[in-house]
């Protein structure tokens, strides 16, 4: 007996899609707002990294030398960022990809162990927590081996990667927040410009990896986060998840390309009936799943031994559609543009979305700056991120390719924050004052 | 044909592997297909028995975090024991090792919090680690 499959609008999976984009990305956000809440003193500390090495801001110069040493901050790090993603195509042209993944690892590792650790740390002063430093020490180097192999493994289960990702991208943004105001500012905009500039221009870094992954259809071993795929009821749905899956790993081996470990298993095509030919569509999508940004929050996490900070450029994955939704014959067409990830979102060989964990950082890391304002400037910076992200997903539907996934959110919630904070502000506290409204 | 409808994750219908003889009933079959928490997006009974007993090797340096993650991982192992029996082995061993060694380091953990220096003299403000990291500078960023 046969059953009708129930057919799905658009609708439904499109909105399944984002609400597994949009809730590790708030979940971040809002980790990071608590940390920040939390961890704040009157007397700030502020890193001296490579984001300061131009200009440490202090309270008492003018503002237009605040905005200069800001300016010139920005610049340096976007410069070094540029140059490490540089460096970064070189090694995957010359198929380094084995060195990527250990950089990445270790990267990892230094991110959990070390920072983890000072915050870890802060929040025990904080608290006066008796706990002694046996307990810590063993609790501590669990949790930072168990993360270097959940990401390091290209199959652990995925909820322990995806947690694991989302501490990172919480830990480094907390970092950044410790940067002085001006340049932190500064800081976003340059990086949103940048992104925009790797992932379009036809020189950028970001656009270069992400053709090189495609032309030789291999991973780059990246920090990417990559939701679960929905899953359709259609019929003869697993049937063709399970083969597909197969059937790509099966490919993959015969490509012996050697890099790779990174495959995303989650990256399971998405829906769509068992038939060869999607399949051969959907694997031609190459799956460019990592984006180099997780090398970059390697070379990030180990400037900041040194207190320096590279900053890379990857995180932002680019957002690519998944149209293999519908069980259409013009939607698999469509599907031939490849996942890029890099910066922006991509979108994974299986079809789901990728986000770069760079872009985590950044969001999470205005939204943090917003915290130490007041939390109104929180949550109007927190819808407009969210809705920048809906935009850059409506555009990645509508491009089909990889997308820069900052400068639509840092622009809005730049925008946002100043808005909230110098006009908002000052309207709803009056109108509280006068016992109006609120 | 047949067709199927999956409704979790971890029953997929139609099984290309291992295990004859379960396909065909896709609406939570009693013992299911994957021995991972993922399903049909995890591994596969081949592919899980190595992870399995890498994990449980490798938890014994110190890292019971990591047999939590093997239980985590292999929770349908846990429950179905008798359709994976060589996986189940290796899983109900990272069970017992992440539980016994929680208790002993919780009970340690808690012992030195509320046991204090009344208990241990003036050891305890040596080993707590908030004294630890002020002596050893790590409380700055410096």
């Amino acid at each position: 007996m046969a059953q009708i499959p129930r057919p799905r609008s658009v609708l439904e999976s499109l909105g399944e899609e984002i609400i597994r984009i949009i809730t590790p990305v708030s979940i971040c956000m809002f980790m990071v707002v608590i940390l920040v809440s939390i961890l704040t003193s009157d007397s700030s500390t502020t890193v001296s990294s490579i984001a300061t090495i131009a200009y440490s801001e202090t309270t008492s110069d003018t503002t237009w030398d605040k905005f200069v040493g800001a300016l010139l901050n920005s610049l340096v790090f976007v410069a070094v960022v540029t140059v490490v993603t540089f460096v970064l195509v070189l090694l995957f042209y010359l198929r380094c990809t084995k060195f990527l993944k250990y950089y990445m690892g270790f990267s990892a590792f230094v991110v959990l162990g070390f920072l983890g650790g000072e915050i870890a740390l802060f929040l025990i002063e904080d608290f006066d927590i008796p706990i002694d430093c046996i307990t810590f020490l063993v609790a501590l180097f669990n949790f930072a081996v168990v993360g270097v192999l959940s990401v390091f493994m290209s199959k652990m289960a995925i909820f322990v990667t995806q947690g694991y990702l989302v501490v990172i991208g919480m830990l480094v943004a907390y970092w950044f927040t410790l940067l002085p105001e001006w340049t932190t500012w500064v800081l976003l905009v340059a990086m949103a410009l940048y992104d925009l500039a790797a992932v379009l221009l036809p020189v950028g870094p970001l656009r270069l990896l992400v053709e090189l992954a495609i032309s030789r259809d291999e991973d780059i071993p990246a920090l990417v986060y990559e939701p679960r795929p929905v899953s359709y009821n259609d019929s003869g749905t697993s049937g063709g998840v399970t083969q597909r899956r197969v059937w790509r790993e099966r490919r993959n081996e015969n490509l012996n390309t050697g890099a790779n470990p990174n495959l995303n298993d989650n990256s399971v095509l998405v829906g769509n009936e068992n038939n060869a030919l999607s399949n051969l569509n959907a694997d031609g999508i190459s799956d460019s799943n990592s984006s180099p940004g997780g090398d970059s929050v390697a070379s990030l996490v180990r400037a900041e031994e040194g207190r320096v900070v590279e900053r890379d450029s990857e995180l932002a994955a680019p957002l690519l559609d998944r149209g293999m939704n519908a069980p259409q014959v013009e939607r698999e067409s469509a599907m031939t543009s490849e996942n890029l990830l890099l910066e922006g979102m991509g979108l994974g060989s299986s079809g789901a979305i990728k986000l770069g964990l760079g872009d985590f950082i950044f969001y999470s890391v205005l939204v943090g700056r917003a915290a130490l304002y007041d939390y109104m400037t929180v949550y109007a910076c927190y819808l407009a991120i969210i809705a920048g992200l809906g935009v850059t997903l409506m555009l990645l539907a509508l491009y089909q390719k990889a997308l820069p996934a900052l400068p639509v959110s840092i622009m809005l919630g730049v925008a946002f924050y100043f808005l909230t904070r110098f006009l908002l502000e000052v309207f709803v506290v009056q109108c509280s004052l006068n016992l109006l409204m609120f | 044909m047949e067709a199927s409808q999956a409704t979790t994750t971890e029953n997929p219908n139609p099984n290309p592997n291992p295990n004859p003889g379960r396909n065909l009933n896709s609406i939570s079959s009693s013992s299911p297909v994957w021995p991972t928490i993922d399903g049909s997006l995890g591994l596969s009974e081949e592919e899980s028995l190595s992870y399995a007993r890498r994990f449980y090797n490798f938890g014994f340096l110190l890292l019971p975090l990591l047999w939590a993650v093997n239980c985590f991982y292999f929770w349908p192992v846990l429950r179905h024991s008798r359709s994976f029996p060589r996986i189940h082995y290796y899983v109900l061993r990272s069970a017992v090792g992440f539980i016994v060694f929680t208790a002993l380091l919780s009970s340690w953990a808690l012992t030195f919090a509320i046991g204090g220096e009344r208990l241990f003299g003036p050891v305890w403000d040596q080993l707590v680690m908030y004294n630890l990291a002020e002596k050893v500078g790590l409380t700055s960023w410096s």
